[in-house]
């Protein structure tokens, strides 16, 4: 904040970088507080899950066992399923939201901003709302029952305006030189798109990537209303409701730990992976003509 | 382990069924067919039905696996499809119904069988009854009536009951008092000892409250059932004698204690009263085997009479189902002696039937059964009766002024509106 | 009005609607489908199962703005949304600038700030009031730390319960909320920084501008089509809260109406009640407010970045 060139500045910038370091460090570490309270909470037993304390008494790999053996349907079976889904909605949601995106943010075309309106009011209406509706329209076609739930559930998420409208601000970000080259150049509306714009546009593509397939991972709503019927269709957000105890009053812990903890580690390798793409100069890159 | 359990009790239930099988075929004792109708036999139909369920805990799936199992073995040309509905049971059959796809049989909570009666949601059943020459009589009165409409149809047949006992912590409480004023004063001796929170553990709402506004002679709705009876003198003093509980300290709700519900807060010895369900038993053997703890009946107040409240479920086929004589089939049975005595076997829920037998434990809460008055379900829209109530008594907790006036005007409120609807 | 496109824009329209036209065809069907149905059932007694009971006009919405519920549900959704959204920009820029930047660790620090935001909403909320509870790990840790009597000051006690409290119970999903949604609005603005060039700041750094004036002058202005995204969505987002203020408040919105909020009276409007006419009339007046302070955020945030 202080530009001025004062004695001992070095030292004192030193000082406050390593007072800052600690600061991130120990918000970090807070970040991590409730996934370690996860985890330690899947090596305890069921009355010792109720207590505030940190190292389990005793240890135990009993929930871990019945996650692994013997959920119904099994959690091989509840992983595969939730894969599945959340890979063509993270395919269907990049690819749509990126060409759609970039149409909005590049090409001019009479009613683009009625269009895009009505792009953003689809975020508006609650699913609450929106599910009889929804739900009559596909039964009327046959896609709630058999394999047609996962058709109805990856249809109704397909693509989100939130794919949409974070690729098209990206696109808008992008100095316009670049593709007026390729324009030049003669390259049509699609090649400029595939082979200029795409590549620039990794970092959002990157996020779309991750925030999809999270959505898609972790939904509830959409598999609990079409995938009910049939448990051998259910994701892991819907065998995570299967961890209540006799009479439906309070909760086996351990096992819905372990099964959280199978949960979330996809999603963080998924993350790690694709943050390398948040990398400045990217999109920077053609810039310098 | 435990699927060997789920095998072991399959078996035995096959077994059981197979032997009583000739019983399971129900014999006429009351109720005459309709005049011109066809006599029912379940046994002469065949194909299949689907069964929407809830699915509260691996105990409960093997108990209705138990049933369906014996179902299979009398009634072998239909089979049973379940449809396990994950996460919010309401909203989703809900939006089956909207879609005019329901499941052939599901399960109906008390809590709204009237909303869905009203809607037409169900399927009447008198006809079935009828011509099965399917008796009625050993339900227990006060749960079917839930699943009559005001048209006096029967609309679904109750699958189990339950009704609220109280718990105690045998370590700290010698004997169970027997009425409300000796609760008051084990509770005040009890107060501020060793690891005690509070003394009993009480819910802010009409969920548990009910009970004790019927002990100690009070009344949600008139006689007759048309008008709100919550504004009385005798009503209001029991609700301040509910809240006072509260400021005097003897009594704590579960989550201003840090755990999830009473039972949660008797096991881990926060307090040493709990008013709860037959669901308890099977919880504290999971969660708690260290915990020394008993059943006793629901003390008597002021009232002088004997009363708690009961929850029950039915089975109910849809107004719009596809296999209505199948969901039919598989409904007689699972609601008849054999079908029930299998399920209530399972150590999870209490007959709703008086001919069936009381599973090992349960014996406290049945006797509730002789005594009790329905906990939900009598009146249209309770739901939001119970919100009202609920809302202005935790407004008066945490407010520190703890008095009735503002609970039963609101309350009284509420259902004037409900009502007139 | 437009006019029709010039000859020589015409091929660039056509590809303009092939790139839209699949997303459009689905939102037609699924999203504006489902509003007009909701428009026209908003006027009418609706029996969900059997259709039209009766006519109502506008009785529906003018019961909804004179229930005092309502009112509570459009305060209580406002006031989480205008608290909530400035919070967690801020936090989720913060945390961007800071691992855009080489720093030690830089994969870690990324991690880690992302990490709430990975959990599912049922999960992590219910994680949350575990570790808010009156004994939980928030008061223990706050006591261990001797910050009681700071608490002390503004009436709470040792063991205050957040969630069960009227008082807190909001401020607490808010927090809650800005924790989680902080590593996501921090991977929209990762992701929007990486397209603001090194010379940009290396030209302002010849012009002896500081770290913090750059970040003022030419970051933050050239992140105008990220705040408009993530004050669009967020400000959606949350006049619509419904998952945390269902798990931890019940469809009640306990404590008190604490929690309630827009959606979870529609929720209890078509899934307790079963008035569906009365639900869909809730649905169009929250999204008339969502369309009308969107339009303003447009305004306000709109547009392309000065190039």
């Amino acid at each position: 904040m202080n530009a001025a060139d004062a004695p001992g500045r070095e030292r004192g910038q030193t000082l406050r970088r390593r007072l800052a370091y600690t600061l991130l460090l120990g918000y970090a570490l807070l970040m991590f507080v409730p996934f370690a309270w996860t985890v330690i909470t899947s090596f305890k037993t069921l009355p010792d899950a109720t207590r505030l304390t940190v190292i389990p008494d005793p240890i135990t790999l009993g929930a871990w066992e019945y996650t692994l053996s013997r959920l119904d349907p099994s959690v091989v079976v509840l992983f595969a399923n939730s894969v599945f889904i959340a890979a063509a909605v993270t395919v269907t949601n990049v690819a749509f939201g990126s060409l759609a995106g970039y149409a909005f943010a590049r090409l001019r075309f009479p009613g683009r901003d009625a269009l895009f309106l009505i792009v953003l009011a689809t975020l508006m209406i609650p699913d609450q709302l929106r599910v009889v509706p929804v739900y009559i329209l596909f039964s009327s076609v046959g896609l709630t029952v058999g394999a047609g739930q996962y058709v109805a559930v990856i249809f109704v998420t397909a693509v989100s305006a939130t794919s949409i409208f974070l690729l098209r601000q990206y696109f808008l970000t992008i100095p316009r030189e670049l593709e007026e080259a390729a324009r030049i150049d003669g390259a049509g509306f699609f090649t400029t798109f595939w082979r200029v714009m795409l590549p620039l546009a990794t970092p959002a593509l990157a996020a779309v990537t991750i925030l999809a397939f999270q959505g898609a991972w972790n939904g509830l709503f959409w598999p609990a209303v079409f995938l009910s019927p049939d448990s051998d269709h259910w994701t892991l957000p819907l065998g995570l409701t299967l961890f209540r105890l006799t009479g439906g009053q309070g909760t086996n812990w351990p096992p819905l730990m372990a099964t959280v903890v199978i949960a979330t580690i996809p999603i963080l390798l998924l993350y790690i992976v694709f943050q390398r793409y948040f990398v400045e100069g990217i999109a920077a890159a053609g810039v310098k003509g | 382990m435990f699927r060997r359990w789920i095998v072991f009790g399959s078996v035995a239930a096959i077994v059981l069924a197979a032997c009583a099988a000739p019983a399971a075929t129900p014999t006429p004792d009351s109720g005459t067919p309709a005049p011109g109708a066809t006599p029912w036999n379940p046994a002469g139909i065949s194909g299949s039905a689907t069964l929407g369920q809830w699915e509260s805990s691996p105990s409960e799936r093997s108990a209705l696996a138990a049933a369906l199992a014996a179902f299979a073995v009398t009634y072998p040309a239909i089979s049973v499809d379940q449809e396990t509905v994950a996460g919010d049971y309401r909203a989703q059959m809900i939006t089956r119904f909207g879609a005019r796809t329901p499941p052939d049989l599901f399960y109906v909570n008390a809590e709204y069988a009237r909303d869905w009666i009203d809607q037409g949601f169900l399927e009447p059943l008198d006809d079935y009854i009828a011509r099965q020459s399917f008796s009625t009589n050993p339900f227990f009165k006060e749960y079917l009536d839930i699943f009559t409409g005001s048209d006096g149809h029967i609309y679904g047949l109750p699958k189990d009951g339950n009704t609220i006992a109280m718990a105690y912590n045998t370590d700290l409480v010698a004997a169970a008092p027997a009425t409300l004023d000796d609760l008051l004063a084990a509770a005040a001796a009890l107060k501020g000892k060793g690891s005690l929170k509070a003394p009993i553990c009480l819910n802010p709402g009409l969920d548990r409250g009910l009970a004790f506004l019927y002990a100690q002679g009070g009344e949600l709705l008139a006689a007759d059932g048309k008008a709100p009876a919550i504004e009385t003198p005798a009503s209001t003093a029991a609700v301040q004698w509910y809240l006072d509980l509260f400021r005097d300290g003897l009594g704590m709700t579960a989550g201003d204690m840090g755990d999830g519900w009473c039972g949660e807060a008797l096991g881990k010895g926060d307090v040493a009263f709990a008013f709860e369900g037959g669901w308890l038993l099977g919880y504290m053997r999971d969660s708690f085997p260290d915990t020394s703890w008993a059943f006793a009946e629901m003390p008597t107040g002021s009232s002088g009479s004997k009363v708690t409240i009961s929850y029950t479920a039915a089975y109910g086929i849809g107004a719009d189902s596809a296999n209505k004589d199948q969901a039919w089939s598989v409904m007689q049975f699972l609601t008849g002696p054999t079908g029930m005595a299998t399920w209530t076997g399972g150590g999870i829920a209490v007959p709703s039937r008086s001919d069936v037998p009381v599973p090992a434990g349960f014996d406290i809460i049945v006797k509730g059964a002789e005594y009790s008055r329905p906990g939900s379900g009598f009146m249209r829209g309770y739901n939001d009766v119970q919100k009202a109530f609920q809302d202005a008594f935790t407004a008066e907790i945490q407010d520190g002024t703890y008095s009735a006036a503002a609970v039963v005007t609101a309350t009284a409120r509420a259902i004037a509106q409900q009502l007139s609807n | 009005m437009r006019r029709r496109a010039p000859a020589h824009r015409r091929p660039e329209a056509i590809a303009a609607y092939c790139m839209v036209a699949v997303p459009m065809l689905i939102f037609l069907l699924l999203n504006i489908g489902t509003f007009l149905y909701a428009a026209y059932i908003s006027v009418w007694n609706w029996n969900i199962r059997s259709g039209p009971v009766d006519f109502v006009g506008l009785r529906n919405f003018e019961r909804i703005l004179g229930d005092p519920i309502f009112q509570i549900a459009i305060r209580n959704s406002i006031y989480y949304t205008v608290v909530w959204v400035p919070l967690t920009m801020a936090v989720g820029l913060f945390l961007a600038v800071v691992v855009n930047q080489k720093i030690r660790g830089q994969t870690f620090f990324r991690a880690s700030f992302y990490f709430p935001a990975i959990a599912s909403s049922a999960a992590i909320t219910t994680l949350w009031i575990f570790l808010v509870a009156p004994d939980g790990f928030f008061n223990e840790v706050r006591g261990a730390l001797g910050l009681n009597p700071l608490f002390q000051l503004f009436g709470f006690g040792p063991h205050q319960n957040w969630i069960g409290d009227r008082r807190t119970a909001l401020n607490s999903v808010i927090v809650l909320n800005a924790w989680t949604t902080s590593g996501t609005f921090m991977l929209f603005y990762l992701a929007s920084l990486q397209a603001i060039s090194r010379e940009v700041y290396e030209a302002a750094a010849i012009d002896g501008a500081n770290a913090w004036q750059a970040f003022w002058r030419i970051t933050f202005p050239l992140l105008r089509p990220a705040h408009f995204f993530v004050a669009t969505v967020g400000m959606i987002g949350g006049l619509q809260l419904f998952d945390q203020a269902y798990i931890a408040g019940s469809p009640n919105g306990d404590p008190v109406n604490a929690l309630m909020t827009i959606v979870l009276y529609l929720y209890n409007a078509l899934f307790v009640q079963i008035r569906p006419g009365y639900a869909a009339a809730v649905g169009i007046v929250l999204f008339v407010i969502m369309f009308g302070a969107t339009l303003v955020q447009r305004r306000l945030f709109g547009g392309t970045p000065a190039s």
